[in-house]
């Protein structure tokens, strides 16, 4: 990547965190204001540092918006069209699909949350475990299985019986 | 005491076992490592659990030299130096003595740290009854100036993630009306978010999401697992290196974002400078590992100092360590010494004992570290997911808590990927109730008058010293750019 796509890049992340960040701003005063007065508030009361910090947020999001859309003018000069690849031996060992697999990752955690009061935490966490495997870029055979089965019950070992620490039964009582 | 003491030294040992192996798998830093220890020691006794917390942080600055010399692929950022000599020390067929000039020489940067901790923190705190509202809210202040320093490429960027930690601890109960605050009804809001959460979340999950686009790691063969410790000769020749390394460790360790990696780097050049043998630099020498590791082992301890002492972490370890106090209801700043002086106590024994457990586990540990190291990357991915999502829900059994440590988690990879430091809202979460209590608590006492800050000699000399950091950062970046 040239040194002006680049920075072009660059801005442009900083143009979309700067607009997401000036939404949080928004909304957090829109609930700050929302917070009821006290008959026995101080002179700044419940509402007031919320409502500083929005203001920061929204005031630094501004600068950030504004510093990478002046970024980005000067870095449309004209460049010499020479198109740089990265040689094979850096790309060829990373993983694919990286985007599906963390939102996989996410996904899976989700479902775990869903899942575990109905399931019971031995199974949830085998499928945990099986399922980041394969988002992690690993296969689903047989040895994965026994990973997640003997790794759930590791956990289950260590929490419920060494720890004590209740986990939900879900399906499965018995073992907990 | 006498029954906390008994549970110090294992639970010195047991982190910095667990140090040692987080450390040992690259990509996992000391911070990491700590925060997956996090949850377990919810249930521990409060010294108990800071010690084991604080020697993990120990094991995990030696655990990160075993990939860097083995596989040349530094196990965390402040073992990166030591590749440069280390992984050419094994080239050689010198891995054990690598692996030994390095487990020895962070032991003698651990114990010079440890004598600084006690020898600062104590006189550090020795102002602690004269602390008023004022001079909290503006230690808290202080606290948040670091950012300055902390933001990293951007001080605009560095800025907002502080200010979005700050928004965060607006959660919950409000600390003067007692109205809940952005609680959307929730009961589990009511006593805010969580710090332990937030890190977590941020540093555990947050990378393991990051990492899914990372490939795995090379493997060491199972022949370099024998450390030997340094001959008379080597131990006489390392000694230079090691006092430089320790130096520059003691001093780094205490400046916010100094840290580790930065100190190893600058610890090596001055030890190569100073050196009778720089043309052995690069090439495989001794005092090309002696030095970093003496300096990041020291910064394991001098980090310590700030935030016992003020209640200011100045790197990601001790912010998760901040978070470790925080859940036991400790509050690090001046009034610990005072009101749990056992506890300050217990834990200086603990790390001196952390540091001398150091060189037995690490001489033990070997073969278990070289097994982990060896297994495929998903694997221990998944396992440490697993170990996460438990780990949160066991705190207060609250699957509310695991949906909230994920939710941090995608922030931090959306952090990562927006160029947004996390250490910045870390401080914005830690330090943001101190300042917010403190700062209305102050105007409720002197009835709205803001001189109160200024008339206040603590929270005077606090609040220019802050500025001066600010103003020091600003000028030193506008030079830069």
């Amino acid at each position: 990547m040239t040194r002006a796509a680049a920075t072009k890049e660059d801005s442009r992340r900083e143009i979309i965190l700067g607009c997401g960040t000036l939404a949080i701003a928004a909304g957090y005063y829109l609930l700050a204001i929302r917070i009821p007065q006290s008959d026995i508030s101080d002179v700044i009361g419940a509402q007031g540092l919320p409502k500083t910090y929005a203001a920061m947020l929204a005031m630094l999001s501004i600068i950030l918006i504004g510093r990478a859309v002046m970024a980005r003018r000067t870095a449309t000069a004209p460049e010499p069209a020479i198109s740089v690849e990265p040689p094979p031996s850096l790309t060829a060992s990373a993983p694919k699909h990286v985007g599906w697999r963390t939102f996989g990752m996410l996904l899976n955690g989700v479902l775990y949350v869903a899942l575990v009061t109905t399931l019971g935490y031995v199974l949830s966490i085998a499928g945990l475990i099986a399922s980041t495997i394969y988002f992690q870029g690993g296969q689903l055979n047989r040895r994965t299985a026994a990973v997640a089965v003997g790794g759930a019950l590791l956990l289950w070992l260590l929490f419920v019986r060494i720890l004590h620490i209740p986990h939900p039964p879900g399906i499965w009582p018995s073992l907990l | 005491m006498a029954v906390a003491s008994l549970t110090i030294i294992p639970a010195a040992f047991g982190g910095v076992a667990w140090g040692i192996l987080g450390g040992a798998l690259p990509g996992i830093s000391p911070s990491i490592t700590m925060a997956l220890l996090l949850p377990f020691t919810y249930s521990m006794a409060p010294t108990t659990a800071v010690v084991m917390l604080a020697c993990t942080y120990i094991g995990a600055e030696y655990g990160g030299s075993i990939p860097a010399i083995l596989i040349r692929t530094p196990g965390t950022n402040a073992a990166a130096a030591t590749v440069v000599d280390g992984y050419m020390m094994k080239m050689q067929g010198k891995a054990g003595e690598a692996l030994g000039i390095s487990l020895y020489s962070g032991f003698v940067g651990g114990l010079f740290g440890m004598v600084v901790l006690v020898g600062l923190t104590e006189r550090l705190s020795s102002v602690a009854l004269a602390f008023t509202p004022p001079a909290y809210f503006a230690l808290g202040v202080l606290g948040l100036s670091v950012i300055a320093t902390l933001a990293g490429d951007s001080l605009v960027t560095g800025l907002i993630a502080g200010v979005l930690g700050l928004m965060i601890s607006t959660v919950g109960t409000d600390p003067v009306t007692g109205l809940n605050r952005f609680t959307f009804d929730s009961p589990e809001l009511l006593s805010g978010i969580p710090p332990l959460l937030v890190m977590v979340g941020l540093y555990a999950v947050g990378d393991l999401f990051v990492k899914t686009g990372e490939p795995d790691w090379a493997k060491a063969t199972s022949e370099d697992a024998r450390i030997k410790f340094p001959s008379p000769a080597v131990w006489k020749r390392i000694a230079r290196p090691q006092i430089i390394g320790s130096l520059l460790g003691a001093f780094e360790g205490m400046m916010p974002g100094g840290g580790g990696a930065v100190s190893s780097f600058l610890a090596y050049n001055e030890a190569r400078r100073w050196s009778r043998h720089k043309e052995e630099f690069g090439h495989g020498s001794p005092e090309g590992i002696a030095a970093p590791e003496a300096a990041n082992n020291t910064v394991a301890c001098t980090a310590l100092v700030p935030m016992l002492s003020l209640g200011i972490p100045s790197s990601n370890s001790s912010a998760v360590l901040l978070g470790g106090f925080l859940m036991h209801g400790l509050i690090p700043g001046p009034l610990l010494f005072v009101s749990h002086a056992d506890v300050v106590h217990g834990l200086y024994i603990g790390m001196f004992t952390g540091n001398v457990a150091m060189l037995i586990i690490g001489y033990l540990i070997m073969s278990p570290c070289m097994w982990l190291v060896n297994r495929p990357k998903p694997y221990l991915m998944a396992f440490i997911y697993a170990l996460v999502v438990s780990g949160v829900y066991a705190i207060q059994n609250s699957i509310f808590h695991v949906g909230l440590t994920l939710g941090f988690g995608v922030l931090g990879s959306a952090m990562k990927y927006f160029k947004l430091p996390v250490l910045p809202m870390v401080l914005g979460v830690v330090l943001g109730f101190v300042v917010e209590s403190n700062y209305r608590r102050a105007l409720v006492i002197s009835s709205g008058d803001y001189r109160t800050f200024v008339q206040d000699p603590i929270a005077a000399g606090l609040l220019f010293v802050a500025f001066l950091f600010v103003t020091g950062a600003l000028v030193r970046r506008m030079r830069e750019a």
